[in-house]
């Protein structure tokens, strides 16, 4: 256990060393607050810093107020979560134009009820149309492993702040992977949780059909802590389910059991750099996977979510586009534009193939429970770099760092990606997917990972 | 003919103006870049038969 101060401490650390009286949270969130000042210059990851408000629940919190099982523990959220006060940015420039939350975002409320404090907003890539986590707006965030090289995105002040130690709790959005791309790049462990299984109320959205809402941290134990707090139905989501919440933390230390783990082969493995494959392979020889199982049409379905998120995406924004073109991102300007005019009939197929997707899917779940596939195809590229090589083929960085991520949130299924060290070398990610609704048995795999020291977050 | 190129420059000129974007002559260039990746990304999709009976979920539930 960390010292509930030091950069490395997780968020359990500190919520039992303030549940004891070991710690007090205003001294926690002072620390976070110089770690952040400290911080930041070198890696961008903050938009907005909420020192009055954090230290003000802070103090509440020491006078016995606000006690659950997040006590004390300073987190912050992706900049399109709605924090009141603030215009959710969502990366922007122009949101910054609009009107000011009234309230926080539902999981924000959810997190702060369960004892956490809110210490900031955090940088993304402009409208979350992104996986490498620059922003021509607020500049790039900065991977805390190699700060001239990407945190991945969209999430990428998410990775970087908690990567840093900066604070050990994020939470961030993935559409297509921008939870689990800037995890396996900045080395934590993320969770993408199933479609609908947690509120977005109170979020920026992007595509309605494949936002999720989830943590970034540096122990599994913390994603289970704060899933387990951001669970629950609210009618402010009309995607969120109203099946029971289905606690996590209580089972994590259950072990693999009987869990059947296979490898996705295939389309997972094709155009994978080596150490996207050796991160996959490592962890498969850890769990004593052998099996190799390929989910059909893979290739179709990437396909099919990239037509989704264009058009959805840019549907979205087309009022902006057509009135304030000079205040886009220029890296997602044109994008939105050519998105706006790819042909309805493309949407209403991937629709109908996502359903077909989805059942075909379905069908391998009966075989296995858990699914290994790369979280991203490389390490962490270059800022500012255009193309990268996979599989020997010059390819475009923005749209290949998701590459294995887009089919799996194509059809909502949960997954938590675990980061691998790579000594001398920078941090990859490997994805565990579990069927729909089956967070629980991804987080165990990823724990027991994580206990035999096969996955574990590089040192903040 | 079934197999020959598309115009993706007028493709794009026309269809912007039935949508009422202007596209600015600095951003058209790379606005076709764009298109034309997309048209790349989705031929999976385009080539894939799907059933008549098979139709996309109002709702997604998963």
């Amino acid at each position: 256990m960390s010292d509930a101060l030091s950069k490395q401490a997780t968020a359990s650390d500190i919520a039992r060393a303030v549940m004891s009286g070991k710690a007090k949270a205003v001294s926690v969130v002072e620390a976070a607050l110089t770690r952040i000042e400290t911080s930041e210059a070198m890696i961008n990851a903050f938009t907005d810093v909420l020192a009055e408000r954090a230290r003000k629940r802070a103090a509440e919190i020491d006078s016995g107020r606000h006690r659950g099982p997040l006590m004390g523990v300073p987190f912050a959220v992706k900049n399109l979560f709605d924090i009141k006060g603030l215009p959710t940015r969502a990366g922007s420039k122009i949101n910054l134009d609009g009107p000011k939350a009234e309230r926080d975002g539902a999981l924000v409320r959810k997190l702060e009820a369960a004892g956490a404090i809110l210490v900031g907003g955090l940088n993304m890539g402009e409208y979350a149309y992104d996986f490498t986590g620059e922003n021509a707006h607020y500049g790039p965030s900065r991977n805390p492993h190699d700060p001239t090289r990407m945190t991945g995105g969209s999430s990428g002040g998410s990775g970087a702040a908690v990567a840093a130690g900066e604070i050990p709790l994020a939470l961030g959005s993935d559409t297509n992977g921008s939870i689990r791309v800037p995890s396996s790049l900045c080395g934590l462990f993320g969770l993408k949780p199933t479609y609908g299984r947690l509120s977005r109320a109170g979020s920026f959205p992007f595509v309605d059909a494949f936002d999720h809402l989830g943590p970034i941290a540096r122990s599994v134990e913390d994603l289970a802590l704060s899933f387990d707090a951001m669970q629950g139905w609210d009618p402010d989501d009309p995607v969120c389910t109203d099946r029971p919440s289905e606690p996590t933390l209580t089972e994590l230390n259950e072990g693999i059991g009987r869990l059947r783990i296979a490898v996705a082969g295939d389309y997972f493995v094709q155009g994978a750099e080596p150490e996207a494959l050796e991160a996959v392979a490592t962890v498969a020889k850890a769990l004593g996977v052998s099996r190799t199982i390929v989910i059909p049409q893979a290739a179709t379905a990437r396909s099919a979510a990239y037509v989704i998120t264009a058009i959805e995406g840019s549907q979205l924004h087309l009022p902006r586009l057509r009135t304030r073109p000079q205040d886009f991102d220029p890296d997602t300007r044109e994008r939105f534009m050519a998105g706006a005019l790819l042909p309805g009939a493309w949407y209403v197929k991937a629709q109908r193939f996502r359903r077909h997707y989805r059942a075909q899917v379905q069908k391998l779940f009966g075989e296995v429970d858990i699914i290994l596939a790369p979280a991203t195809p490389c390490t962490a590229p270059k800022l500012g770099q255009v193309m990268m090589k996979l599989g020997g083929v010059d390819l475009p960085v923005r749209a290949n760092l998701g590459l294995y991520t887009q089919p799996i949130s194509f059809i909502g299924l949960p997954v938590v990606v675990a980061p691998l060290q790579r000594p001398g070398g920078l941090p990859i990610g490997v994805q565990i997917i579990a069927n729909h609704y089956k967070e629980a048995a991804a987080l165990r795999v990823a724990r027991h990972l994580e206990k035999q020291g096969v996955a574990s977050a590089p040192p903040a | 003919m079934a197999d020959e190129k598309p115009d993706i420059a007028r493709l794009v000129d026309e269809a912007a103006k039935a949508i009422g974007l202007p596209i600015a002559l600095e951003y058209r260039a790379n606005v076709l870049v764009n298109y034309e990746r997309s048209l790349a990304i989705a031929q999976p999709l385009l080539e894939v038969e799907l059933d008549d009976e098979l139709t996309p979920a109002p709702v997604f539930r998963p």
